[in-house]
């Protein structure tokens, strides 16, 4: 271990540690724009530079690496001097355009401008004219008069993705970040790009100029879009007072989580995250009646269910009902339907159906499109997609948990298939053309709405709370599987109204250890 | 006037000179002979240290004591660059040993390869010296022909290779590690220090990289000994130098003369004073970017300590005489543009810094300077200098705070006069 000092604090870290990392260690943020965790330390912004006692020059916190007794500064003068002059330098040449810059609220050259560029404008050039909006993927938009060159981007493709997209071009100030001809940036992780950009340079066709982010609420949740399970934020608008349903999801970014996705995350899960938290949304529980949709009240549409299969249950029949849960459940609610169906109810016809799988790649995506198969699997269920005959032979009641089987069996299969069953009940969060074969439909929430855990394709078991405010009229599924057990009146605990997924948590621990060991 | 002893151009006026046939009719390879038949590689290494041999490219490091760093054992190559890069404003000398004595150059580097351990060099050259370029690969053809390079060079069991690699006209390119990044076929960027180049250099393997001058000296230390060469110069600094004089004297050219030469004997004895009798208004002492002095300061042995105490630097010798015609701010002009031009753009205050400097001096000479400039120029020197990322910030940053500070009267009064014409 190396000791040394910084700012006056004592600090010790392992040998070959760099000082601005020591100094993160004693609870000092050097200021960076080049420096990133992921890359090699580049050098080039130098705004991390730190006085060192006895060292003629100004050092850089990013690269220099610490020695026994070092005594370093970062709040001298002199170094907020040379941060002064760094932010200056930047501040002549850019085009000062944060009222209609994305990035504003969030930007670091705002950030240090405030805390050490405060300095008398002396600027009496005229700026370089450049490309405003330069398209260089196929959702990004360049502006390379915002851009500090930086070179994150450049490195990000160089390092990371590997596919080299972005690049320098000409010297001094001249230099401008561009791609290749006729090459632009497509690598499925291009979004990152945009979270690495410190300033407005590179910015998502998605997100531009819709809103602000400090009208954004960060939530924490994991991306559902596959059984890698990354870490994301999850910026949401909370709407308008008087306007109902205004509250929207805009974008997700990566939350740094080493053991499993870093600090990045893929553009599928960033793209298919966003379209499904605002589009296609079932937002209330409704009946076909003879063609037409039928809005019912949640507890009407409980008590259809309820009464059908307390009627199996006391007839002896609960073999004639069959329920299709899915990797999209959370932990607990996988354990709350074992309890009730299984447990309960003594049925044995208990399925897994997902999404079919897509494609993945060797960085982060897998091909799982559903994020918890591996819990399903830990709480004994069968992973194997059923047959539409396994699934609807002899069946009374059919209770589907998404509406994955769509993407199984086509409309004229699935239609002869449910024919023969009396009551078809959809739980689902999104409205995909099934709901309109089945009898009655209950409106879920989206994991980005709801507290729990999904267990990822690694066996690490994730916990989450809600992150984005849910539609008016959605419930959790784990709330609409208490409320069915009460509603049959099956006695647990668990059931009680209000009983939180920390508790069923809790209890599914006490039974099967394995999830507790991941958490 | 010091008499002035002649080593490196003792035979430039020999015509092809730069012919094998030439070299070798005046002792031309005896040096690598008495090394590779008598000296051990470590012996070479110790004399060269002892003859007080500093680095002729700009920064003046002892040679010697760089080789040193090599570490020794043959786990990795190892390589040798010279750095023909030579693009300072003012400097030519280089190009004279280049063009004029190419084989003294190559027997130098086949004792400084001999001395450190090393099989393989590169020979960096600046893109706009064509012709040298092709003179040198001939050179280096007759040397390969008469087994002065290659393999089992004069029996001896050392082998070398050695090529040309010619530069694309990149200033930056002849900053140590941005000319490994070129040479690598990368964008010519500098690289972070540490790790220095004696550890991690070209393909990441240890490297030595010397100036042209410098190992043209080494055959003449190898065959006088270091005593001798230490008389040549000072103490401390061993040897002659190659004083490019250019600008308004009689006689602009090369001297070679011993270290520690005063300045003022080097314009008014040896480059025969001022050009038409003009008067002296200052001289940048060693290349474009070492701080410009005035008229009153010439009077400072041109050797690297004495020069860095009066606070310039002797850098690659290149001369620079101003006469009183020649308006300041047009020195400042061609000063700032070169640097603005040259900024590889990589570190923020480089980039910035230097075509700010540009655009304000523009303004300046175009007739809409105002008093403030000079204080600006000068605080914008100070956000540039010690804080980039190779030493191209300081070499940008040093004479335009040198002429600021020097000349601020002239810079003053030369704003109300409207538009400066050169």
């Amino acid at each position: 271990m190396i000791r040394l000092m910084i700012d006056g604090r004592p600090v010790e870290v392992a040998e070959g540690t760099t000082v601005l990392k020591a100094a993160e260690k004693a609870g000092i943020d050097l200021p960076r724009f080049c420096f990133h965790p992921a890359f090699v330390p580049e050098g080039s912004c130098r705004l991390c530079l730190v006085q060192i006692e006895g060292s003629p020059k100004l050092e850089l916190g990013c690269s220099t690496v610490v020695r026994e007794g070092m005594k370093v500064a970062t709040q001298s003068p002199v170094v907020r001097d040379a941060r002064r002059g760094v932010l200056e330098f930047l501040l002549a040449e850019h085009p000062l355009d944060c009222p209609i810059c994305d990035k504003a609220g969030e930007c670091k050259l705002q950030d240090y401008a405030a805390e050490y560029g405060l300095t008398e404008g002396v600027f009496r050039e005229a700026k370089e004219k450049r490309e405003k909006r330069l398209p260089i993927g196929e959702k990004l938009l360049l502006d390379r008069e915002r851009c500090i060159q930086c070179t994150r981007c450049v490195r990000f493709l160089s390092e990371i993705t590997k596919t080299h997209e972005l690049g320098l071009f000409e010297r001094g100030i001249r230099a401008e970040i561009g791609i290749y001809e006729g090459r632009p940036v497509r690598n499925g992780y291009s979004g990152n790009l945009v979270d690495l950009c410190p300033v407005g340079a590179i910015t998502d066709m998605d997100f531009r100029f819709k809103t602000r982010p400090w009208f954004l609420d960060r939530g924490e949740s994991v991306c559902p879009h596959c059984s890698r399970g990354c870490n994301i934020y999850v910026d949401c608008h909370p709407g308008f007072p008087r306007v109902p349903g205004s509250a929207k999801v805009y974008r997700i970014r990566p939350r740094v989580n080493e053991a499993v996705n870093g600090p990045w995350i893929c553009d599928y899960g960033r793209t298919t995250f966003v379209a499904a938290q605002n589009g296609g949304r079932s937002d209330r529980p409704f009946w076909n009646k003879s063609g037409a949709k039928i809005e019912i009240g949640w507890d009407k549409a409980r008590t259809v269910l309820g009464e059908r299969l307390k009627a199996l249950r006391e007839g002896g029949r609960t073999g004639r009902a069959s329920v299709a849960a899915s990797g999209w459940l959370t932990d607990e609610e996988l354990y709350l339907v074992k309890k009730i169906f299984c447990d309960g109810l003594k049925m044995s016809r208990l399925f897994l159906v997902d999404p079919k799988p897509g494609e993945g790649d060797p960085m982060l995506l897998r091909p799982d499109r559903a994020p918890n198969r591996r819990g399903a699997a830990e709480l004994g269920f069968d992973l194997a997609t059923p047959s539409l005959e396994a699934l609807t032979r002899d069946t009374e009641v059919l209770i589907l948990f998404g509406p994955h089987l769509a993407s199984h069996f086509s409309g004229e299969e699935l239609r002869a298939a449910f024919d023969k069953v009396a009551l078809k009940i959809l739980v689902t969060s999104h409205l995909t053309g099934l709901e309109s074969l089945v009898d009655g439909v209950l409106a879920s929430a989206t994991p980005a709405e709801k507290e729990g855990s999904f267990t990822n394709a690694d066996g690490r078991v994730q916990r989450f709370g809600a992150a984005a405010r849910p539609c008016p009229d959605v419930r959790p599924e784990l709330r609409i599987l208490q409320d069915l057990a009460r509603e049959i009146g099956l006695g647990s605990g668990l059931f009680h109204p209000g009983v939180s997924a920390r508790a069923v948590f809790e209890a599914l621990v006490q039974e099967i250890p394995f999830f507790g060991a991941g958490a | 006037m010091t008499r002035a002893p002649k080593v490196l151009t003792e035979f430039f006026w020999l015509e092809h000179l730069h012919r094998i046939e030439a070299y070798l009719d005046r002792g031309g390879y005896q040096a690598l002979k008495k090394a590779l038949t008598e000296m051990k590689p470590g012996e070479v290494q110790e004399e060269v240290k002892k003859a007080g041999l500093r680095g002729r490219g700009g920064a003046g490091f002892p040679a010697g004591v760089k080789w040193g760093f090599i570490p020794k054992g043959a786990d990795r190559p190892k390589y040798l660059c010279i750095n023909a890069d030579e693009g300072e404003p003012g400097t030519f000398k280089d190009k004279y040993i280049l063009s004029h004595d190419p084989h003294l150059l190559i027997e130098g580097i086949v004792l400084a390869a001999y001395a450190v351990g090393i099989h393989c060099a590169y020979v960096y050259i600046r893109g706009e010296y064509e012709m040298i370029a092709r003179r040198l690969e001939q050179a280096l053809a007759e040397a390969y022909a008469k087994g002065f390079l290659g393999r089992d060079i004069l029996g001896s069991g050392f082998d070398l290779e050695l090529v040309v690699h010619r530069g694309a006209g990149a200033y930056i390119c002849g900053e140590e590690t941005s000319l490994l990044e070129s040479l690598e076929g990368k964008r010519g960027n500098p690289r972070l220090k540490p790790p220095f180049p004696a550890l991690v250099g070209l393909f990441q393997c240890p490297t030595v990289i010397n100036n042209v001058e410098t190992l043209a000296d080494v055959p003449f230390i190898v065959r006088m000994g270091a005593a001798w060469f230490l008389e040549q110069g000072l103490p401390k600094d061993g040897g002659t130098r190659l004083f490019g004089v250019s600008g308004a004297v009689a006689k602009p050219g090369l001297y070679e003369l011993p270290a520690g030469t005063s300045l003022r004997e080097i314009i008014y004895a040896h480059a025969g004073g001022m050009k038409d009798g003009r008067k002296l208004k200052a001289v940048i002492p060693g290349g474009m970017s070492s701080p410009i002095l005035r008229a009153d300061e010439i009077d400072v042995a041109m050797d690297v300590d004495s020069i860095a105490a009066v606070g310039s630097m002797l850098g690659s010798a290149g001369i620079i005489v101003i006469d009183e015609g020649t308006p300041i701010l047009h020195v400042l002009r061609k000063v700032a543009k070169f640097y603005a031009h040259e900024s590889c753009g990589q570190c923020t205050p480089c980039r910035l810094g230097t075509s700010w400097i540009h655009k304000i001096v523009e303004r300046m000479a175009a007739g809409g300077g105002t008093r403030e400039d000079v204080d600006t120029l000068v605080r914008l020197a100070g956000n540039i200098k010690g804080r980039t990322l190779c030493p191209l910030g300081d070499a940008a940053a040093m004479p335009v705070e040198a002429i600021a500070r020097k000349f601020r009267t002239e810079l003053e009064a030369s704003l109300e006069g409207g538009a400066v014409r050169p």
